[in-house]
């Protein structure tokens, strides 16, 4: 079985209803505006940034620390730990449940990476953002409301698959992120109309499992 | 289903993968945020239901978790905005004579000094006291006044059926009434003033009374006996709610005269009347029927 969804692990979903203000300052978030805060972590950095800009979308939250964990899940520093940290921050903490409850729902059913090979060993994140939040249109320089493809797989698979993504579909490099990255894969943000950032996604997925079939030859 | 779950499972087939895409869905042994801190559901009880029914007060009005419910809520708003426009009303000048009143001013200037200054609308101004001295008829048993006190509106809704009602009321029960007229920014101690300078045994004021939620044109009349600057409240009888939801302009005309009879009879006014031996119709006790609380909101369903 190919391109089967890789389930995403919430780890740990953790509330600070009035977090002091030198934590605040020190995650990025603003004492004069924000009070609470909220806390996840998850075994898929990518999907989970796709999840707190779902968060935005359907509370007014903002999304004040989002980093990936060295080298991966596979190399966590403790078992709630995964790959990423993520932080919401927002004025009081029922802006915060429901935020949270947007990013868990999008984990739960959206944003996932998925297998690129029978023996699941490749992982593929080639993912349609259809309307951008506050978070990632302000990380791209794009509008609220565009539509993106967020692309991610290994470095080789991934540099074969961006190219072939940006000659088939007609979309425009927002930004590539080459290898290594924090977690060693490589990543590209491509955008242009919902219909042309699908066909990029698609003709990435497909030329990542194509790479994955055949390392040799090309 | 999402965009990129779509394209994977039309890829997946283009792919030559037969199995459908497994199934997205919670699959996380994760505890979810609490849905709410509260419970929704407004609460309300019967009894609380069946107490409201019988006042337009605020009662039995059922909370949701510790907060009122949103039409509660707003409709207190639209209620004390009724009441704030009708002490913002201000009474025409020109209005006064249509309606062929005698014209009276107080020592008042404006509205905001007759908001801020009680004084000043309990004396009527010099010329006021002028035209009193030399147009108004003198002597009299009932000297009746006018005036827009703190709800304009509500003298201009119904001020002129009250009066004219009190004065068909009194001259049917033989008495002299002095001549109709309405004071501009006027309190209720105006009456000692002007009763003193026409010699008036009983005077009675009607005037605009201060709003309550939802209620901008209720009417308040008071009545005291040989009016002279220096008496006080304890010197008056008044009744108050005459509007549409309240006590009717003919109810209100008849008890102010049974008032203005008893004075007359017994010589006295205020806490000094002997109200037992006022006509009945002023002293009955009967249960008002159950009112209905006006809604000025619309609660979606």
């Amino acid at each position: 079985m190919i391109l089967e969804p890789i389930r995403p692990r919430i780890l740990s979903v953790q509330r600070i209803p009035d977090a002091h203000p030198a934590l605040l300052r020190s995650y990025g978030a603003d004492p004069e505006r924000h009070q609470s805060l909220g806390l996840i972590t998850c075994d898929q950095d990518d999907s989970t940034f796709v999840a707190l800009d779902e968060a935005t979308k359907h509370a007014p939250v903002d999304v004040v620390y989002a980093r990936s964990f060295y080298a991966g899940a596979a190399h966590a520093s403790g078992p709630l730990s995964g790959e990423v940290l993520g932080v919401l921050a927002a004025a009081g903490p029922e802006e915060i449940d429901e935020g949270l409850r947007a990013a868990v729902a999008c984990l739960e059913h959206d944003a996932c990476f998925y297998t690129a090979d029978a023996q699941g060993e490749t992982a593929v994140f080639p993912h349609v953002v259809t309307s951008l939040g506050h978070y990632l249109s302000k990380e791209a320089g794009l509008e609220v409301g565009d539509a993106m493809a967020y692309l991610v797989a290994p470095p080789m698979e991934a540099t074969i698959a961006f190219d072939r993504a940006l000659k088939e579909a007609n979309v425009r490099a927002v930004k590539i992120f080459g290898p290594p990255t924090e977690t060693n894969f490589a990543a590209a943000w491509l955008t242009g109309e919902l219909a042309e950032c699908e066909a990029a996604a698609a003709a990435f997925a497909r030329a990542v499992v194509e790479v994955a079939r055949s390392p040799l030859y090309r | 289903m999402s965009a990129t779950r779509e394209l994977i499972a039309r890829l997946r087939e283009q792919l030559g993968e037969s199995a459908p895409l497994s199934p997205a869905g919670p699959a996380l042994p994760l505890t979810p945020p609490p849905r709410r801190v509260f419970p929704s559901p407004r609460t309300r009880s019967s009894l609380q239901g069946q107490a409201a029914a019988h006042t337009t007060a605020l009662v039995g009005i059922g909370r949701v978790g510790t907060r009122y419910a949103t039409d509660v809520v707003l409709q207190f708003q639209a209620e004390l905005a009724v009441a704030h426009h009708a002490v913002a009303s201000l009474l025409p000048e020109e209005w006064i004579e249509q309606n062929g009143l005698l014209n009276l001013q107080t020592r008042v200037s404006d509205h905001q000094e007759f908001l801020l200054r009680p004084d000043l609308g309990r004396r009527l101004s010099d010329a006021s006291r002028q035209a009193l001295q030399t147009r108004a008829r003198k002597d009299i048993d009932i000297q009746p006044i006018l005036a827009d006190g703190l709800s304009a509106e509500a003298c201009i809704g119904s001020g002129m059926e009250v009066l004219g009602a009190l004065i068909g009321e009194c001259e049917s029960r033989g008495w002299t009434v002095g001549t109709p007229m309405c004071a501009r920014f006027g309190r209720v101690w105006l009456q000692d003033e002007i009763g003193e300078l026409l010699g008036a045994k009983v005077c009675i004021i009607i005037l605009g009374e201060r709003p309550g939620l939802g209620t901008g044109d209720g009417l308040s009349a008071y009545v005291v006996h040989n009016p002279a600057i220096g008496k006080t409240d304890s010197d008056r009888n008044m009744i108050s709610n005459i509007h549409a939801r309240g006590t009717s302009p003919n109810s209100a005309a008849s008890r102010l005269a049974d008032l203005a009879g008893a004075m007359l009879e017994q010589g006295t006014s205020g806490v000094g009347l002997d109200l037992s031996r006022v006509a009945p119709g002023n002293t009955a006790t009967e249960l008002r029927a159950p009112q209905v609380r006006e809604s000025l909101v619309e609660v979606g369903r």
